[in-house]
């Protein structure tokens, strides 16, 4: 299956940080989306949370909720 | 009494003979003896000869040298005592205060007069080396006044009592043994320095001669370090180079250009100008990493900045599918700067970036960064630190507060457990390993944890006390173990947790968890966790244990991970703060650790301090007069995924072969012919420029001006042999191309570059050019807290204040072996290749390392009807090479291995998109893959799956 690269990278992060509370660890997945990520790769992540894509481990969907909450 | 002479050429630092006194356990007193009427004071315990030599007389010798402890066979050093019957050997005597020494006395003088006269009667007239100024013999019997033998001396080579074949077998240097004096130099040097003990005396009295082990040099298991070389008084061991092109005139003081251990090296030339040309390195005993040794990478493969290969013109094309036309490089830097200006206007500013090299200065990377932060207005800039050590960044960032290991080299010699793990230090790190086997064979412990058998684990006089061959793919499961074991049995260190770090309770609470045992984790680690409980058992319990580590570590999913959880070893131990401990990540290039401090991450400023934060960022729009983007730019693997997406289409490369370095060759290739503009700046045309559009040349190490940083965090001189063989000086020319996008940039020289660095970041704040050469290497943090530089990191305080304990949950790698593919593959490096293999590739280091080979366990080799020699296919899921396989039992059953150094191989065509989570830093270390026979297509095999860029021998 052909992941995008920003749904691989973001499920890698969820996956370091799923042992985490839920609410917790969204924060802690949208934190480090927001240190290290250029704003292009940011916005994929967004269309691809738009767009139900079913590769996004539920806790990226989180924090991207979370990252554009803070953006507004 | 003869003052100390002139420094001779081959020998501009002064021998002092035997070895200073180094006793870090005490402090040695000191003592006063008089030497040809000069007194001097000592450390009790120096010989008579250093002595003497630090009184500022010289005694004649020739079996002693002070990299090697004194062996007192040539009888040439003695000297008279006071009070002393005889005439003792000054290097073996040891100084008693009070005494009095006479070096100069009818009776020693008859007596070397004599032994010399012994000597010269089986050294041949002929001696090329006594005629060219390479070998002390002719010049000592000067000195000693032995103008006549009256036992007859030989005409020529042939003439000798033993005559032996020459060994020309080394493509570097030759043994004549008929120059050689048996004076054990050699042998000493290539066991006490190099810890190799390929040399040794055969026969005895006048038919002892010296013996690779009972064959040729290159046969033998000489790696060619050359310290036997350097060691040898006569020229019996010699440089081919110095018999080729004679004695040098002059000499440089740098930087080794490979690995990041950063040897200073003392470039001895011939000629000025652009005549100039080097004919010998030789590794300086005042460097402060290498204390006089060297490699052979080091000392003898530099040819490549001479080699026929080098691109000495700017050069443009339209098309990556046309010839390269030669321009001016008025022509070329205004193609590149309004191209990608072009592809702004129509792809937004962020459409472009810059990758900088971790082969280049300090100051060469720092305009780099510069360029794409105020010239190309975003933060797309990298360095290959992200396909090697960037986990490291993170992870020692977390935990203890900044990016950089935490000790210098000298402190292994006071560790007495030593953690080696994802680290091949005698391939890789070769100066450093003999080092570290010097403490070993001194009687340090060392634990191995490695899939492999390396070196360490079995050599002469080292052996590991536990080898633990990990899974790969299980880093963070074994480090927990390891953890784990410490913590329930009660080893760690209490007070120390308590007063120095934070995190504790919960990273307690988490790694006591008996999933963490090393029983529960034996199904991941494939270690048996009795050996696993005794190594644990083993570092918790030393007095000063040390971690050191190298790809092995980060180049996985949990590489960020698996660094943090090193460091929580470290601080669960109390094993850091101090010399003999810490955390040491051996680094693979020589400006990594600079090019990661100098701010090449999208992330960072130099400095490690985040684009986000408002007081950094002011400091350089303030003196940049630009504002600057306060968002991370793009990692060199989301510019690749970009490209292929269609929104970064334009990319500046400094010294780097991403095509043949970074991982799914083809991703990446794809990449770069998705873009519009590639532009390189690389000695060769190496496999990235047949992607690109515009070529700049770039100078080697002997033409560069300006500073390295090494593993240790060492700030060393780099400096000009000769000055630019291509008219500009990298630098120059990237603030050319600054300039030409439209922001002016400009330096009178280099060391303005690095005072502009000094004064923007608090870290190297007290570091320039001056003090550098005025006081020598030194490591940062330099600045009002530490004037001198910081050998040790954390003492009494981490760099954050409480260094972070943070618990490192295990998460197994996605990257899983299956029935289509049910080996795990993991790349690494070989001790005479060096990365892709672009420098050492065009020496005659390919004489030992032809092309990369894949290593493979019999049974595995069995099952799969495989010999060594065998022509293989090596396939992943996202691709295939075709190399020479080796059957070894270095390897466990299920794991392969090979090395990247040649592009024709290709290694990274088989490697995946895997990263770590953290940094993007590629899993290298962790692919399934099948191997097959390929021999029944033929040697050409190899050839039909890849076209490199051409390189000549």
């Amino acid at each position: 299956m052909n992941v995008p690269p920003e749904a691989r990278m973001g499920n890698d992060i969820a996956r370091q940080l799923g042992h985490l509370p839920t609410a917790q660890a969204a924060e802690a997945i949208a934190d480090h989306i927001e240190r290290f990520w250029e704003p292009r790769m940011r916005r994929n992540l967004e269309a691809l949370v738009a767009a139900q894509d079913d590769a996004l481990d539920p806790l990226v969907v989180d924090a991207a909720g979370l990252l554009a909450a803070r953006a507004s | 009494m003869s003052m100390v002479d002139e420094p001779s050429i081959w020998s501009p630092e002064l021998d002092f003979g035997t070895p200073p006194m180094h006793d870090v356990d005490t402090v040695t007193p000191s003592v006063t003896v008089t030497v040809d009427g000069h007194q001097v004071d000592v450390p009790a315990g120096t010989s008579v000869l250093r002595a003497a030599t630090e009184a500022g007389v010289t005694i004649p010798k020739l079996c002693a040298t002070d990299s090697l402890n004194a062996f007192g066979s040539c009888r040439m050093c003695l000297v008279e005592v006071d009070g002393v019957r005889g005439v003792p050997a000054s290097c073996t005597t040891p100084c008693a205060d009070g005494m009095v020494v006479s070096t100069q006395t009818d009776t020693v003088r008859e007596l070397r007069r004599n032994v010399m006269e012994l000597y010269l009667s089986d050294h041949p007239e002929d001696c090329d080396g006594c005629a060219r100024g390479n070998c002390e013999i002719q010049s000592l019997a000067a000195t000693v006044g032995s103008a006549e033998v009256r036992y007859g001396r030989p005409e020529t080579r042939l003439d000798v009592a033993h005559p032996q074949p020459l060994d020309q077998s080394n493509p570097y240097f030759a043994f004549d043994a008929s120059s050689c004096i048996v004076c054990s130099r050699c042998v000493r040097a290539c066991g006490d320095i190099q810890g190799t003990f390929a040399l040794t005396v055969e026969g005895r009295g006048f038919d002892s001669r010296i013996s690779a082990g009972g064959t040729d040099f290159l046969s033998s298991e000489c790696v060619s370090c050359g310290a036997c070389v350097q060691a040898c008084p006569t020229s019996a061991l010699q440089e081919n180079s110095i018999v080729s092109l004679g004695m040098p005139t002059r000499s440089v003081e740098t930087t080794c250009a490979y690995c990041g251990v950063g040897c200073s090296f003392r470039a001895e030339v011939q000629g000025d100008g652009d005549d100039a040309r080097v004919v010998r390195m030789t590794p300086s005993k005042s460097g402060g990493a290498n204390e006089g040794h060297s490699c052979v990478k080091g000392r003898f493969a530099y040819g490549y900045a001479s080699h026929r290969d080098r691109q000495m013109s700017p050069m443009v094309r339209d098309s990556i599918d046309d010839e390269w036309r030669k321009v001016s490089w008025e022509e070329a830097i205004a193609r590149a700067a309004s191209g990608f200006k072009a592809i702004q206007a129509e792809y937004g500013v962020g459409s472009i970036g810059g990758i900088s090299s971790s082969r280049c200065t300090n100051e060469e990377v720092y305009v780099v960064q510069k360029m794409v932060r105020a010239a190309f207005d975003n933060n797309n800039v990298d360095t290959c630190a992200r396909v090697c050590h960037s986990p490291t960044g993170y992870g020692l960032s977390q935990t203890f507060g900044t990016s950089a290991g935490t000790q210098d080299f000298a402190s292994v010699d006071q560790a007495d457990v030593i953690l080696l793990i994802g680290a091949n230090p005698t391939d890789a790190h070769p100066v450093f390993a003999s080092r570290m086997k010097k403490r070993l064979r001194e009687g340090a412990q060392l634990i191995v944890a490695d899939p492999r058998r390396i070196d360490l684990v079995r050599s002469p006089h080292v052996e590991a006390t536990h080898h633990l061959p990990l899974q790969p793919g299980s880093n963070v499961a074994y480090i927990n173990a390891m953890a784990h074991t410490v913590v329930t049995e009660g080893l760690h260190d209490e007070a120390f947790l308590r007063e120095r770090c934070e995190g504790v309770d919960e990273y307690l609470e988490f790694v006591r968890d008996p999933g963490n045992s090393p029983e529960a984790t034996a199904s991941a680690t494939g270690v048996d966790p009795d050996e696993l409980r005794a190594a644990a058992r083993l570092y918790a319990q030393a007095r000063n244990g040390a971690i050191y580590y190298g790809l092995g570590v980060t180049e996985h999913s949990q590489g960020s991970t698996m660094v943090m959880g090193l460091a929580n070893l470290a601080m669960l131990t109390g094993n850091i703060g101090r010399p003999g401990v810490g955390i040491n990540p051996l680094r693979g290039q020589n400006n990594v650790q600079g090019s990661c401090d100098m701010g090449s991450f999208p992330h960072e400023f130099p400095g490690y301090r985040h684009v986000g934060r408002d007081d950094v960022r002011g400091i350089y729009e303030r003196l940049w007069g630009k504002t600057l983007d306060p968002e991370p730019g793009l990692r060199i693997p989301n510019m690749f995924d970009s490209a292929i997406a269609g929104s970064f289409r334009g990319l500046y490369v400094q010294g780097e072969d991403i095509a043949q370095s970074d991982p799914n060759t083809q991703h990446v290739e794809a990449a770069l012919r998705a873009m519009d503009l590639v532009v390189v700046q690389d000695l060769f045309l190496n496999e990235t420029a047949r992607f690109a559009h515009v070529f700049l040349p770039g100078t080697s190490f002997l033409e560069k001006d300006g500073t390295f940083i090494n593993a240790e965090r060492r700030f060393g001189r780099v400096r000009p042999v000769f000055s630019s063989r291509v008219g500009k000086d990298e630098w120059q020319v990237v603030c050319e191309l600054a300039t030409a996008m439209g922001f002016a940039m400009s330096y009178e020289s280099p060391a303005q570059i690095l005072d502009e660095i000094a004064a923007t970041t608090p870290t190297f704040a007290g570091v320039s050019f001056a003090r550098l050469d005025a006081e020598g290497s030194m490591q940062w943090p330099i600045n009002d807290n530490a004037p001198n530089g910081t050998p040790t990191m954390h003492v009494g305080e981490f760099v954050r204040g409480k260094g972070h304990l943070i618990p490192t949950w295990f998460v197994p790698t996605t990257e899983r072996t299956n029935r289509k593919f049910p080996l795990l593959l993991t790349t690494g490096r070989i001790l005479t290749q060096y990365n892709v293999g672009a420098q050492t590739r065009r020496t005659d280091n390919n004489t030992w390392h032809p092309e990369d080979v894949l290593e493979i366990h019999p049974a595995d080799a069995e099952l799969r009807g495989i010999s060594s020699g065998d022509l293989v296919d090596l396939a992943s899921r996202v691709g295939s090479t075709t190399l020479r396989a080796l059957v070894s039992e270095r390897m466990p059953p299920g794991v392969v291995y090979t090395t990247f150094h040649h592009p024709i191989t290709g290694a990274n065509v088989v490697t995946t998109e895997n990263s770590d989570w953290a940094t993007n830093c590629p899993e290298y270390k962790v692919t399934a893959v099948q191997v097959g026979v390929a021999n029944a297509r033929g040697t050409d095999a190899v050839t039909e799956v890849r076209e490199p860029a051409e390189t000549h021998a």
